[in-house]
């Protein structure tokens, strides 16, 4: 037996040994490795082209993963066009290396997320990873998103150009992990028509609810009027959905929070989240909102309602201008530019009472760099800091203002830099989009060509510009782990206030046992004041 | 004279009736999906209204468009060309287990048989996903480093991986038909002077073509369909999860994605309309075992 023992040893460490011999090539000399940026973007490409080209390397294969709507395809389309714009700089200095983008584009960014997440220890996820901020924090947590915040500080010209609260939304405890891809804000429209109808004057009013003069009270007033009248079917349509940060807008207009940056936690603030609940209840018992509508199926009902006149106020997104122009909600067809402007206004969210504040909600889009990237490359190992610093100056590239504008026109987006809302009001430059006469990527061109038709116009730029101050009141959703978990309690409790399963204050105390019920998330979630006695709803 | 139970007629009627109300549900849903996939609108509630016919749906799955306008184009050639490799290697890999080892554990006697087949069963209990953690560990550990394996490696994989699930039942199946086999059969080979492989190989394989028929077809729907396995360990996208990376009700074009649900169930339509004469007489000799 001692023999089989001995044999069996020796064979492990001949395997031990094998194995490490396995794949192993024969050392070649390795040129510099290192790389330090200087802020200016070509000298610093030429740099990187150079020390791959000595390296031996003669192609860098990326790739980028993005995801949402179908318009919103510059997500991966920033990064391909960077790639062209780089590979004619290196073969304009002769340097022989050239960059490959593959792309990967799914509509679901929470299963794309998932997909990141099992894939990324393996080396498959992609090297670009474009998504929600709010993934953000747990991404950074595990080390599955590069800290760029080194990077960052030679470009400190191009990161002061982001609005500083999106660019917040890129960091976790204090360093920087990806930059801001775009945004969005979360209006009210209102329907021209049947605000006429009802006799409300929609010219001053994005003013007033600035103000925080147009109150949730006097929507409630206008929805029940424009409903007496017979103008429309409904008062408010909003949008359903576990974990949608448009019905959180309410704990915010009514002073509330979502989150504490002290202990790190959630807040359940009751007062708050009661008014939102009240608010919801009163216009559901009052018939100005249907009961169901959690339940409503997005293409059949939600949109054909708004779009086709049938109610006066509506909460939906700035997507929904061009969603609505590409897709078939009215009648069997889309609307067009002209019929969106002659129909829709549009204003912040308003505030809950007076002297509250008027607010939206941003869930802002990061380009990320994966901490692996590069890693499927020649000399990975070696050449780490280099492939990493070539990414970085990747996603800077893909924030050029142009591609920004870009993205927010045929995205309806909102832009995350200063330059490119400057871009987006620029007539001429709009007509060069039109006409794709842009400095692009042929494979960009030809792919947004048909959306780019559709999109682009007067119409739309202006309607961007003209909801950009919306950023200056915009709040996030919390990046914490357990929101969407609280969210989906919230879901649960509106769902059962507006089919008048539960009052205001049943649904309040639903969700704190809710919470309670779950330990994780009672220790994730401060509960914070007490039902307001004697809050009455609509006020003055 | 019949080979099966015989029920009086009088109630044949109602048994019929009973089971096509069992099974409405189920195919009122497929129905509404195919034919929504040939709509402009989805077809739900029975709002025949929507129905507004098209082929677009089908058009723009083929040219792996997830949107009316633009958007990333997918090469759904190539996307279907991945789950036939993954549904054809797992079947391949489990029917050439499972016919060998079943007629081991039905012909051979050896230490441990009566504990392996015990333990088939055992085996098949265990669930994919509680599986997953344990089957991702060994995938990163037996990871190549080497960029040109990956892909390749992870197609070998995720069919070794899914295939190693279904050999258990399929292993119990195979057994069930060679028991069927009169040893008779077998003697006459050997007394020829017939190695037990070229028994196995040219009398008993040919007496059980349906029941490889049968796990070859079962394996090959496992493969096709399989989403876990497919979604953590393979780089390429299938169709399983082209549809589950493309359902956001909100903005997807639902019509278009009911054209790749109706497209994922081809062959599962295909293989019960054709095949269900074979699969009834593969049954009734697994059963047997």
């Amino acid at each position: 037996m001692k023999w089989k023992a001995t044999l069996l040893m020796a064979i492990l460490v001949f395997a031990v040994v094998a194995s490490g011999c396995i794949g192993g090539t024969q050392e070649t000399k390795t040129e510099t490795t290192k790389v330090t940026l200087t802020g200016d973007f070509n000298k610093d490409v030429i740099e990187i082209g150079k020390i791959l080209e000595k390296n031996g390397i003669t192609e860098v294969k990326f790739s980028a993963w993005g995801s949402g709507d179908p318009n919103s395809v510059m997500r991966v389309y920033g990064i391909v066009d960077t790639a062209y714009k780089i590979n004619r700089i290196w073969k304009q200095n002769g340097i022989n290396v050239k960059i490959t983008v593959t792309t990967k584009y799914d509509q679901s960014f929470k299963d794309q997320y998932q997909e990141f997440l099992s894939k990324q220890p393996l080396g498959q996820a992609g090297d670009f990873f474009v998504n929600s901020y709010a993934f953000l924090p747990t991404l950074a947590e595990e080390g599955y998103i590069l800290d760029i915040t080194n990077y960052a500080k030679a470009y400190q010209n191009v990161i002061n150009d982001f609005y500083p609260n999106l660019l917040e939304a890129a960091k976790y405890k204090g360093k920087l992990y990806g930059l801001p891809q775009d945004t969005e804000a979360r209006p009210l429209y209102v329907r021209k028509d049947v605000a006429e109808c009802a006799g409300l004057d929609v010219t001053t009013l994005p003013e007033k609810v600035k103000a925080g003069e147009f109150t949730w009270s006097d929507v409630y007033y206008w929805a029940k009027k424009a409903k007496e009248k017979g103008c429309a079917e409904w008062g408010l349509i909003h949008r359903k959905g576990s974990a949608h940060p448009d019905l959180i807008q309410f704990i915010f207009a009514f002073n509330g929070k979502l989150y504490d940056p002290k202990t790190g936690k959630l807040v359940l603030d009751v007062p708050a989240v009661y008014k939102w609940l009240y608010v919801e209840w009163k216009f559901a018992q009052d018939g100005l909102l249907p009961k169901d509508i959690m339940s409503w199926d997005w293409a059949k009902q939600i949109h054909p309602t708004i779009v086709e006149g049938k109610t006066l106020f509506d909460i939906g997104g700035t997507w929904y201008w061009t969603e609505w122009q590409t897709k078939q909600y009215y009648h069997g067809r889309p609307l067009t530019p002209e019929e969106v402007k002659k129909w829709f206004a549009y204003t912040l969210f308003p505030a809950g009472e007076k002297g509250d504040k008027p607010v939206t909600l941003s869930q802002p889009f990061i380009w990320m760099i994966n901490s692996k990237a590069g890693q499927l490359n020649p000399k990975y190992e070696e050449l780490k800091d280099v492939y990493h610093a070539l990414a970085f100056l990747m996603i800077i590239k893909a924030s050029d203002p142009e591609i920004n504008a870009i993205h927010s026109v045929i995205s309806a987006h909102l832009p995350v830099r200063k330059e490119a809302a400057k871009l987006i009001k620029d007539e001429n430059w709009l007509n060069k989009l039109k006409n794709l006469d842009l400095d692009l990527a042929p494979e960009v061109k030809d792919n947004i060509k048909d959306i780019v038709e559709k999109t682009v116009n007067p119409i739309n730029a202006q309607f961007l510009a003209d909801v950009s101050y919306m950023l200056e009141y915009t709040h996030l959703a919390p990046a914490h782990p357990k929101y969407p978990a609280l969210a989906d309690i919230f879901k649960e409790a509106v769902d059962k206030v507006l089919r008048g399963e539960m009052t205001p204050e049943e649904a309040v105390k639903f969700i704190e046992e809710k919470i309670k019920a779950d330990k994780e998330l009672a220790d994730n979630v401060e509960i914070v004041g007490e039902i307001p006695k004697d809050w009455k709803f609509p006020q003055g | 004279m019949k080979d099966v139970e015989t029920r009086p007629r009088k109630y044949e009627g109602i048994l019929i009736l009973a089971i096509f109300l069992a099974t409405l549900p189920l195919l009122i849903g497929f129905s509404l999906l195919i034919i929504s996939s040939f709509s402009k609108d989805m077809v739900t509630n029975f709002n025949f209204k929507s129905f507004h016919p098209t082929l677009e749906n089908w058009i723009n799955v083929f040219r792996g468009k997830l949107a009316i306008t633009g958007g990333v184009r997918v090469n759904m050639i190539r996307i279907v060309l991945n789950t036939l490799i993954v549904a054809l290697g797992v079947s391949g890999l489990v029917t050439l287990v499972s016919v060998m080892s079943g007629y081991a554990l039905s012909r051979m006697d050896f230490k441990g048989r009566k504990w392996m087949i015990v333990s088939l069963m055992l085996l098949h209990a265990f669930p994919g996903v509680a599986l997953i953690v344990g089957v991702y560990l060994l995938y990163r550990i037996s990871f190549p480093q080497g960029q040109d394996w990956v892909r390749l490696y992870s197609f070998i994989y995720v069919i070794f991986a899914r295939a190693a699930l279904e050999v258990p039942m399929s292993v119990w199946l195979m057994k069930g038909f060679f028991d069927t086999i009169p040893w008779e059969f077998e003697w006459s080979g050997i007394i020829d002077g017939a190695s037990r492989i070229t028994v196995w190989r040219k009398i008993m394989l040919p007496l059980i073509k349906p029941g490889i028929l049968a796990v070859a077809l079962f394996s090959f729907l496992a493969g096709w369909q399989d989403i876990i396995y497919v979604r953590t360990f393979l780089i390429d996208q299938t169709l399983a999860t082209f549809i589950e990376a493309n359902i956001e009700a909100e903005y997807t074009h639902m019509p278009l994605i009911a054209a790749a649900g109706t497209l994922y169930l081809l062959p599962t339509i295909i293989f019960f309309l054709t095949a269900q004469q074979i699969l009834l007489r593969g049954y009734s000799g697994g059963i047997k075992g």
